[in-house]
């Protein structure tokens, strides 16, 4: 048998990424500044997985994938890093999603965090990325994503989908109008639809999420000057596409966020993390305890009770029609409800306070 | 007449159309003569006297806020584009 050749040259870490190095607008310089980059993604879901597969695959750096939640057979339809094995393992989504990518390019750092991105870790999650990109599916935390980008003087990239539309704009703060400057207050609920409400078509996902994926690529690449700076949206099923000039509203609005510094949503003022997802009938109860919870020591006494089962990441359990989520921080997501006072009952009766 | 561009999400108020011909020379007119056509679209659009500030309105593609809000003029070949804000994802 050949003994491994020892003076063969180390193969080029460059070689596996040949196909967008010749790209001329990119180039070799371009590679090399996408090799050294940090971005952290907020939200793994439709958007998200798209965004982390083009990034994981273009070789960036270190990608931080944030997620609160855990992956349904429902997801498998968009949601493109995921599979029915993920699901059987009942496998929170930004942990799965790492898993797949590592396998996809184990030559970057892939992290992934299972939290709420919420007031108190946002500065933290996102100080060092030089790029924060959105992968959400709701407005209380772009405009938290808003507030600590503006903050923290860093690009993030806006991208939502429904039904076969979808709107993505790029936020340079100081440069171009952010997310408050453009959508100055979000639909309260009921005046807007949600994925759940009005469906979301697969490849109105991917189209969005690939637009926000080109402009992150030419960003960290250091290609500031081929952004586009207008608020672009698609739709797929009747073929329009059309880009709104939003770039005068830097001047034109007197702007909260980024005209007077005024952080509502990193502050805590605005926004709040015990809250009704939308359109599930279920509730997310905020809560993050300093010492992770003994999840066989949960599912001793609740096993009694109705059906439980747990891996390192969650304890599900199932009682009275509801079906309780559990994270280690002690987060959960109660299903079969979407009455908050009556979601923290349960949570106070099964899981404690 | 100008043409105003009705988004998916308020089809249901318009009579399932995405487009609709409304009359008026400003913003604020064109948008008026919309809710006359369909009362039940007027809601969704104004708060009393006002633009519903998550719903953005368009002239050729430039927000209004750039312009002149619903004083905007509007000629007889120009598109109006209502546009709200995209949550999911």
């Amino acid at each position: 048998m050949a003994a491994p050749a020892s003076n063969a040259a180390a193969p080029d870490p460059l070689d596996r990424y040949s196909r967008q190095v010749r790209f001329p607008a990119l180039g070799e310089d371009g590679q090399r500044a996408l090799m050294n980059s940090r971005v952290t993604l907020c939200g793994c879901g439709a958007l998200g997985t798209v965004l982390a597969n083009h990034l994981a695959r273009a070789g960036v750096g270190h990608l931080r994938i944030i997620d609160r939640d855990f992956i349904e057979t429902h997801n498998l339809q968009r949601q493109i890093l995921f599979d029915e094995q993920d699901v059987a393992d009942n496998l929170p989504k930004a942990e799965a999603a790492a898993r797949k990518l590592r396998k996809i390019n184990s030559a970057i750092e892939i992290e992934a965090v299972v939290t709420d991105l919420d007031h108190s870790n946002a500065i933290d999650l996102m100080g060092d990325a030089d790029l924060i990109l959105d992968g959400t599916d709701n407005f209380e935390t772009r405009y938290l994503i808003n507030d600590a980008a503006v903050k923290l003087n860093k690009p993030w990239i806006y991208g939502g989908v429904i039904g076969s539309e979808g709107q993505t704009m790029t936020i340079v703060p100081g440069e171009t109008p952010c997310l408050r400057c453009v959508i100055e207050t979000a639909p309260p609920p009921g005046m807007t639809p949600t994925c759940e409400t009005a469906g979301v078509l697969g490849p109105a996902v991917a189209v969005i999420a690939s637009f926000e994926a080109v402009e992150a690529i030419k960003l960290l690449a250091g290609k500031k000057e081929a952004l586009n700076r207008n608020l672009v949206m698609v739709d797929l099923w009747d073929w329009t596409f059309r880009q709104l000039k939003i770039s005068g509203l830097l001047v034109k609005v007197d702007c909260p966020c980024c005209k007077h510094r005024k952080f509502d949503w990193l502050e805590g003022e605005a926004g709040s993390h015990t809250t009704t997802l939308c359109g599930r009938n279920a509730v997310q109860i905020a809560s993050r305890r300093p010492e992770p919870l003994k999840f066989p020591d949960m599912a001793e006494r609740l096993r009694p009770l109705g059906d439980v089962r747990h891996n390192a990441f969650m304890l599900r359990f199932a009682t009275e029609g509801y079906e309780f989520t559990v994270f280690p921080d002690g987060r959960a997501i109660i299903k079969g409800t979407n009455d908050v006072a009556k979601a923290k009952t349960l949570y106070s009766q099964f899981v404690g306070a | 007449m100008p043409v105003v561009r009705i988004p998916t999400p308020l089809r249901p108020q318009a009579g399932g159309l995405d487009k609709i011909e409304a009359a008026g020379s400003t913003v604020g007119e064109v948008l008026a003569d919309l809710g006359r056509q369909h009362p039940a679209i007027r809601e969704r659009l104004f708060d009393g006297a006002e633009i519903r500030r998550f719903v953005n309105v368009y002239v050729n593609n430039e927000d209004v806020r750039f312009l002149d809000d619903l004083d905007t003029p509007v000629g007889e070949k120009d598109e109006v584009a209502i546009i709200p804000a995209v949550a999911g994802g």
